[in-house]
């Protein structure tokens, strides 16, 4: 009964990724077109109305995901691979430099992210800084919480088991500890991917996101929220595109944990 | 009636199947009862439906408990003003963060009276579990030894002298010394005639005479023969299977643990480690087996010098030390099925084929008396005491000369340990496996050739 | 005994640690900013300079020295609380942060008074509340931690001010009038800060305050009786303290960071708005000092909660 459930929130998280990547492709209109007046309201061939420019506003959210998307994963698979390598590591080995990385993890763990991200985004365009503010914020949190878990499993009976029959500490760490552990993992990957949608949201709304024409959910907010009062759904669908994409990564996320 | 009386109690789980099925039990004060069983009868859920404490996923659907002859209606005020309850970790389930005088002070606040009289009862409840209050009142758990804060929650669970007395595996949630002590004092609670006492427990002899009534729960598996399985190929050596001297000890925190201790086994010998808990009984079963670091000492097995980090060791030394740990919930990977933790050993050591690996992991499951479709279950899907057998099973796949057993009984029902004890038996007999068990279980002490005693230093009981 | 001793070891291991925590974050800060690809003279002259103009430049603003040496001397300047010029304006930094203050002061305060009982609040009903309700507000909470900000102030802008026109949509501040004078105005930035904030608090104190009910000695007070609100207060409270003020800290940097986003998005001239046009205008002395800024408060939240910590737990320096 478990199992079906998590499929269910994955395969509809999968939905939602998928749109949002490949939704462009279902416009039917070209995103940056002008077809209508300034925030037109819903009509024939305009079921969400327009935008700012008058552009198609479904067009423009089908569109607007790609990039955001994309970037998130990207930065969430960096952080969470970094921090998944980091933790087994600072958790099996006992040395002093294992101990180092904690500390250091734990006093970047209260940076907050988006002011790394800020600080990138000098020297760095917008989807770059995304990423080192995911992995400066995010892989702390993952190798803190990895590392706990190794060194927990180092006095499992499996773990000692593997030693007693001679087999390396890599192997141990992935034959053992690895595969017991993949809940977490999975888990871990999505809340890193809701940081990064975040992030890149709140990057995109302050202007340092894909430069204008382009159609980017984040910046859409911004353009059309002056009009809220002609045409509401202007502003709400991309809200909802976000709120959507991160909401089912993180319930798939949370389910995930729940089960390891 | 006077005290508690507890009739028609069904409890279901979460599916609906019931878990227990229309009990009557009752015990007037001045009594006391046993509630005996092999785990997995429904004994900790009988007790929690009487306390009303029943875990989620289990419900009471019918049943009536009565106390003095009312129906019970405010479950928690009645815990707390009537019932001292001693769990099956006592030691855990003392706060951090209280020293040993608070924790006892704790059930005194229901009778109201001045502190100084509360305090005063605090330290004559210390005093009559063999504390000094004087010493210990102001310790923190974590500065107990461990057999201290047992008697710690013990002083608690009696400290208000409750109408209602109720230990849940006392034999093994205490050492001897603490569980002797304990005894004493229910004796003479009974001999007041006051209050009733309910003891749980799977270990029917230790209850049985002291209780007026026992009730049993469930019935004794029917034993099985257990089949052994085919003979590894060893070489074997005239001299003891392992030798250890000048051996010491650290604690992972540094403190000494044992100084300068020795010790050899003979093939198919087995040889009891008994010791108080917390005196490094499991550490020194680790050190052997190459997990734990060790200060100072040699060994030699088989005739060969063994080296002590297990990733120094060779593969025949590999193969003849196996051990088994005590926490069957962790023993096994939960993301992989039982097949895959028999085979690994199977043919990384004795360097089986595929199709031989199979063969003998399904052989070696029978010999731990488990039906073989178990191979291609995962660990979620079974028992503690299975999960344990599995364990064993892993344990003598390399074909161990020698067998660290870390209470491997302590998770098991008197049935399956008996089974398990036999098994190894046969297999002394037959491929002259040495066992070294760690126990604090007296019927497995009771088989051994030896038993060893640790304290600071290691003393050995010849028979 | 060993009690006291943990204690009194305990209190400079936290300044150390806020120490390590500000000396990183300024190196982090100034190498990021500085020392990452491109001239600060070409960043700064927008690439328009011709090459005797970016030296002078350069020398002007003395990044013809090492860089060890200028980044000791930025340091200087900004503990003795002189941290430069703006690039853009020329006024000094310290001014234009000291003008920002009171706003986002304002906002930060008012966001976290409602954050913090919030936080509390849910966590505990996700946890101990009533039954068919935890998995409804487990769900709010995760939900609302995983709402980007952005889209949550949509939709309090579409509802409080489009629909119910409870609120002005954009908070312009007339100049030289105190935050606060005008309450509906912070009404939309508060809840943007705050409900995040709060969600996201609430689903790590939740699986805190979840791990300490479980705890067995948790679970054992219940079983013996104790009242529910004993052992919240005397077994779950002092287990959970320590992690709810360290917590609490993150969740203010969090919320401190926050407000460059609402700030932008509602038209309040507060620090963070300034960080964002800094950043935009690549005003390095005043990203840099409100980072700065903003990393200290970071470390005296730490340090705050690794005082309580001790407080309440004297093994805390003996664990571990």
């Amino acid at each position: 009964m478990r199992v079906s459930r998590v499929l269910l929130v994955a395969v509809a998280a999968g939905g939602v990724l998928a749109l949002a990547l490949g939704g462009e492709a279902l416009a039917g209109r070209e995103p940056t077109r002008t077809v209508a007046a300034p925030w037109a309201v819903a009509g024939p061939g305009l079921p969400l109305g327009a935008d700012v420019l008058g552009r198609d506003v479904l067009a423009r959210v089908l569109a607007g995901g790609r990039d955001l998307t994309l970037g998130a994963l990207a930065a969430a698979g960096a952080a969470s691979s970094l921090g998944v390598a980091g933790g087994l590591w600072a958790g099996w080995s006992r040395g002093r430099a294992a101990r180092a990385a904690r500390a250091l993890s734990d006093l970047l763990l209260v940076l907050p992210l988006l002011l790394v991200a800020m600080l990138a985004v000098v020297t760095v365009p917008g989807p770059a800084a995304v990423i080192a503010g995911t992995v400066f914020g995010g892989a702390p949190l993952t190798l803190r919480v990895m590392a706990d878990a190794t060194a927990q499993a180092r006095h499992t009976g499996y773990v000692e088991a593997a030693l007693s029959r001679g087999e390396r500490g890599l192997s141990v760490l992935f034959r053992e500890v690895l595969p017991a552990h993949a809940g977490l993992v999975g888990a871990d990957l999505g809340q890193r991917m809701v940081l990064a949608v975040q992030l890149s949201a709140a990057l995109n709304v302050l202007g340092f996101g894909p430069p204008p024409p382009e159609a980017d959910w984040a910046a859409m907010l911004r353009e059309n929220l002056p009009g809220i009062g002609l045409n509401p759904a202007a502003v709400l669908a991309p809200a909802a595109a976000l709120a959507l994409l991160a909401g089912s990564v993180a319930g798939l996320s949370h389910i995930l944990a729940g089960r390891s | 009636m006077s005290g508690l009386a507890v009739s028609g109690l069904t409890v279901v789980g979460p599916a609906g199947a019931a878990v227990v099925r229309d009990l009557d039990l009752s015990t007037a004060r001045g009594e006391v009862l046993a509630l005996v069983g092999p785990s997995g009868t429904g004994k900790t859920t009988v007790l929690r439906a009487v306390l009303d404490v029943l875990p989620p996923g289990l419900t009471r659907i019918a049943g009536r408990v009565e106390w003095d002859g009312a129906e019970l209606r405010a479950t928690r005020r009645w815990r707390r003003r009537h019932v001292g309850y001693l769990g099956q970790d006592p030691s855990s389930a003392l706060h951090p963060l209280l020293t040993a005088r608070a924790a006892v002070l704790e059930p005194l606040r229901v009778l109201g009276r001045s502190r100084a009289v509360r305090r005063a009862r605090a330290e004559q409840a210390l005093a009559d579990v063999g504390l000094d209050p004087e010493e210990l009142g102001e310790r923190l758990p974590h500065q107990l030894s461990g057999g201290q804060a047992q008697r710690v929650a013990l002083a608690r669970a009696l400290a208000a002298d409750p109408d209602l007395l109720v230990l849940d595996e006392p034999t093994s949630a205490l050492d001897p010394e603490a569980l002797e002590t304990a005894v004493a004092l229910i004796r003479r609670r009974r001999a007041e005639g006051r209050s009733a006492t309910l003891i749980v427990s799977h270990d029917g002899s230790v209850v049985a005479g002291l209780a007026d009534r026992v009730v049993r729960l469930g019935m004794p598996p029917a034993a099985a023969p257990p089949a052994a399985p085919r003979a590894a190929t060893r070489a074997r050596t005239a001299g003891p299977v392992l030798a250890v001297g000048g051996l010491g000890l650290d604690r992972p925190d540094g403190a000494p643990l044992l100084d300068d201790a020795g010790l050899a086994i003979a093939p198919g010998e087995f040889v009891a480690v008994l010791g108080p808990s917390g005196c490094g009984k499991s550490t020194l079963l680790r050190a052997l087996a190459g997990l734990h670091p060790v200060r100072a000492g040699t060994a030699t097995l088989l005739g060969e010098p063994l080296r002590w980090p297990v990733r120094g060791r060779s593969v025949p030394a590999l193969r003849a030390l196996s051990l088994v740990g005590q926490d069957p919930l962790a023993a096994l990977n939960p993301a992989r099925p039982v097949s895959a933790a028999l085979r690994r050993p199977l043919r990384l050591l004795r360097g089986l084929s595929r199709r031989e690996a199979a063969a003998e992991a399904d052989r070696l499951l029978a010999a731990v008396g488990l039906p073989a479709d178990t191979a291609r279950r995962y660990p979620s899907a079974l028992s503690g005491g299975q999960r344990q057998r599995v364990a064993l099973a892993r344990a003598l796949a390399a074909g161990p000369a020698l067998l660290l057993a870390d209470e491997i009984t302590a998770a098991l029902d008197a049935g399956t340990a008996e089974r398990v004890l036999d098994l190894l038996d046969l297999l002394r007999q037959k491929e002259e496996l040495a066992v070294l068990a760690v126990t604090h279980d007296k019927t497995v002490a009771a088989r051994a050739d030896r038993v060893l005693r640790i304290g600071r230093s290691m003393t050995d009981d010849r028979r | 005994m060993a009690a006291d001793g943990a204690r009194f070891g305990g209190v400079p291991r936290v300044i150390v640690r806020a120490g390590a925590l500000l000396s990183c974050a300024s190196t982090v800060i100034f190498l990021i900013t500085e020392a990452l690809p491109g001239d600060a003279a070409v960043v700064r002259s927008g690439g328009r300079a011709t090459a005797e103009q970016l030296d002078r430049l350069r020398a002007e603003a003395g990044l013809d020295r090492p860089l060890a040496e200028r980044y000791v001397s930025w340091l200087a300047g900004t503990l003795s609380g002189d941290p430069g010029h703006s690039l853009l304006t020329g006024r000094p930094v310290a001014e234009l942060i000291g003008q920002r203050m009171p706003v986002t002061l304002t906002l930060a305060a008012a966001a976290l008074a409602l954050a913090v009982p919030l936080m509390a609040i849910l966590a505990w009903a996700a946890v101990g509340g009533p039954r068919p309700l935890r998995p409804v507000i487990t769900g709010l909470v995760v939900g609302g931690a995983a709402l980007p900000q952005v889209a949550l102030a949509a939709l309090l802008v579409a509802l409080l001010s489009a629909a119910w026109k409870l609120v002005p949509p954009v908070s312009l501040l007339p100049a030289g009038e105190p935050p606060w004078s005008r309450p509906a105005l912070l009404v939309l930035p508060v809840l943007t800060l705050a409900l995040p904030a709060a969600a996201y608090g609430a689903a790590l104190l939740r699986g805190a305050v979840a791990d300490a009910v479980s705890r067995p000695f948790v679970r054992d007070a219940g079983l013996r009786g104790v009242s529910a609100a004993a052992v919240a207060l005397r077994y779950v409270f002092p287990v959970v303290a320590p992690a709810a003020v360290r917590l609490l800290a993150v969740v203010a940097g969090g919320l401190v960071a926050g407000t460059t986003v609402v700030e932008t998005l509602f038209g309040l001239a507060g620090l963070g708005e300034l960080l964002v046009s800094s950043v935009g205008g690549r005003d390095l002395p005043v990203v840099q000092a409100v980072t700065l800024l903003a990393a200290a408060v970071v470390a005296a939240g730490l340090i705050t909660a690794d005082a309580v910590a001790l407080a309440v737990d004297p093994r805390g320096g003996a664990a571990r």
